[in-house]
């Protein structure tokens, strides 16, 4: 009996240690929280195609980031994301710049920083510096349920070290990556944060939408810390391109460069 | 599926829900008319700190006197307006002075050739017969450095090492670990800002903005070679801050001035009213005799929605 005990007693510390060491060390806010602050950003093709595709003229070859390989469209849906396909480098709303949306923002290849506090995460993105709230203070998804967000509504909640957020609310005008994937306002998505190691976030989104497609389906991407010296975000107001021919007022009113025929 | 008829349907309900909210609000009564601007000494702060040592200042702000309509003489609606917001009523001792400080007289110490720049922006700005008399935040582009301060209410969120402004258009990042500016080559409509804390003052040195702002309606501007240092001296009990901010610009001024733009703190003793507290309620579980606030994303340019606004208002 003693030496069972003991035994026992052994293994328990000796798992202990074990769990310690393979339990990455985080940084966490003075709540315990793991703290996702930073500036984070994906290396994946995720962008291009969530799907197995090779290489194509506007796209590197990948073996796609969804678990089961492809996503699971009801029959007319998928007619409409191979209309979509055609009609890319047209349609695509990232080319007009517009809020590319939850989850496609954040496996765009463009960084975007989470600023952290016990109540919420914001998420500011370079691209079109679109800003998104996700609320970790126990409130939940609004009573108006027709509101229609480009970024959805996003409600927070921690399992573990897991920040797992719940989104609802969207609109109909993002697009989940430049192949044309897409979904419809009734889209709800079900996100999973999860630390790898300080500098390394597993994100995972789960897609559920009825109108779309016949089940939830996973995708699954990996987000690097920004480590460079001094790295900042630039906003990128991109659809403010277009304007740069009327503002500012032009260089040939500016007393410096006038008469000089430039 | 939703079709795009639908879609457009939708659209035009979204365009007509958008112009009834905003007759409501630019020009209108909702916007708070203060007819003075109270100094605040820069000092010591005692109020409360974040965990940084931070001042707390967290939370909804918004300007006191007026919107954007006018730079000189905020409560003075846009000169040549042809609607009922015509010329002024008022003796203009009666309405709130100019943001400009310093000079004494009010007056943005323009080069003869940027008043007439500005004069001309004025001119057209009730007939912009030409896509250069359109004022950028009307294509949604952010407000920028410094009218953002007079455009709607606005969000403060800070954490260490950082402050956050949260605007109706736009967003800036204030960044207080003193690393350098970005290459000058790089202009940005929201600037790029340097700032610490001095007491109950936050100073902020602001360089690289693309000036493709106007100040106002009134059509005030500096050039992309604008370095401006921002004083946000807020008073003891952190209700109030004052924006001293002086501008230096010596491609379009004959000397640097100094703009002041007073503001208040908005708390859950305030109303939501949609524009200096654009705020919504949170749905929480359970009954709090405190409610908490939070604002809704805002995007403006993929609606073109007039002046920035969530996506689809809630006909709730």
């Amino acid at each position: 009996m003693r030496s069972w005990v003991s035994t026992l007693f052994v293994t328990a510390v000796f798992a202990s240690s074990l769990a310690s060491a393979a339990a990455p060390k985080i940084p966490r806010l003075s709540n315990g929280k793991p703290d996702f602050s930073g500036i984070w950003q994906t290396t994946s093709a995720a962008d291009y195609d969530l799907e197995p595709h090779a290489g194509r003229a506007d796209a590197p070859p990948s073996a796609g980031v969804i678990e089961g390989n492809f996503i699971p469209y009801l029959p007319a849906a998928l007619e409409r994301k191979k209309k979509n396909f055609e009609v890319r480098d047209k349609e695509d709303p990232r080319l007009k710049c517009w809020t590319l949306g939850t989850p496609r923002g954040i496996y765009y290849r463009e960084p975007f920083q989470i600023f952290q506090r016990d109540r919420d995460l914001t998420l500011v993105f370079q691209f079109g510096h679109s800003v998104r709230t996700i609320h970790t203070n126990n409130t939940l998804h609004p009573e108006v349920t027709d509101n229609e967000f480009y970024l959805g509504d996003s409600r927070g909640r921690w399992e573990g070290d897991t920040l797992v957020v719940d989104v609802t609310d969207f609109n109909e005008e993002t697009w989940l990556d430049r192949a044309g994937n897409w979904h419809s306002p009734k889209l709800h998505v079900v996100e999973r944060w999860k630390f790898l190691d300080a500098n390394t976030v597993e994100y995972q989104a789960t897609l559920e939408d009825p109108e779309v497609y016949s089940r939830p389906w996973t995708l699954s991407v990996i987000l690097y810390r920004h480590r460079e010296k001094d790295f900042q975000l630039i906003e990128n107001y991109c659809f403010t391109l277009g304007y740069d021919k009327y503002y500012p007022v032009p260089a040939e009113k500016l007393p410096s460069t006038k008469g000089t025929g430039q | 599926m939703i079709t795009m008829k639908s879609s457009l349907i939708a659209a035009a309900l979204w365009l007509a829900v958008a112009s009834a909210h905003a007759q409501q609000a630019p020009g209108g009564e909702r916007i708070q008319r203060e007819k003075t601007v109270t100094p605040i000494a820069s000092g010591k702060w005692s109020g409360k700190r974040l965990s940084d040592g931070q001042p707390d200042v967290q939370g909804h702000w918004s300007n006191t006197i007026a919107n954007h309509n006018n730079w000189t003489d905020p409560e003075g609606g846009v000169p040549g307006d042809p609607g009922r917001n015509g010329p002024p009523k008022t003796p203009r001792e009666s309405r709130a002075p100019s943001r400009v400080s310093d000079p004494v007289d009010g007056q943005v110490p323009f080069q003869p050739w940027a008043h007439a720049v500005q004069q001309d922006f004025l001119a057209f700005f009730h007939n912009p017969v030409k896509e250069e008399y359109v004022e950028p935040l009307a294509r949604c582009a952010p407000a920028g450095v410094p009218k953002s301060f007079t455009w709607h209410g606005y969000e403060i969120r800070q954490y260490p090492g950082y402050l956050v402004f949260l605007f109706n258009s736009g967003t800036r990042i204030i960044h207080l670990d003193g690393k350098p500016h970005l290459p000058d080559n790089i202009k940005l409509w929201n600037a790029d800002s340097r700032g610490r804390w001095e007491g109950n003052t936050l100073i902020v040195d602001v360089a690289n903005n693309n000036a493709k702002a106007r100040l106002a309606r009134t059509g005030e501007f500096f050039s992309d070679n604008v370095r401006i240092e921002e004083r946000f001296i807020f008073n003891a009990d952190g209700s109030r801050y004052n924006y001293v901010a002086t501008i230096t610009d010596p491609t379009v001024y004959t000397r640097p001035w100094t703009t002041t733009i007073p503001a208040r703190r908005f708390t859950d003793k305030d109303e939501p009213d949609g524009w200096h507290y654009e705020v919504a309620y949170a749905n929480q579980p359970a009954r709090s005799k405190t409610p908490l606030i939070e604002h809704y994303e805002r995007i403006c340019v993929e609606n073109n929605g007039p002046f920035g606004n969530i996506a689809v208002l809630s006909a709730k």
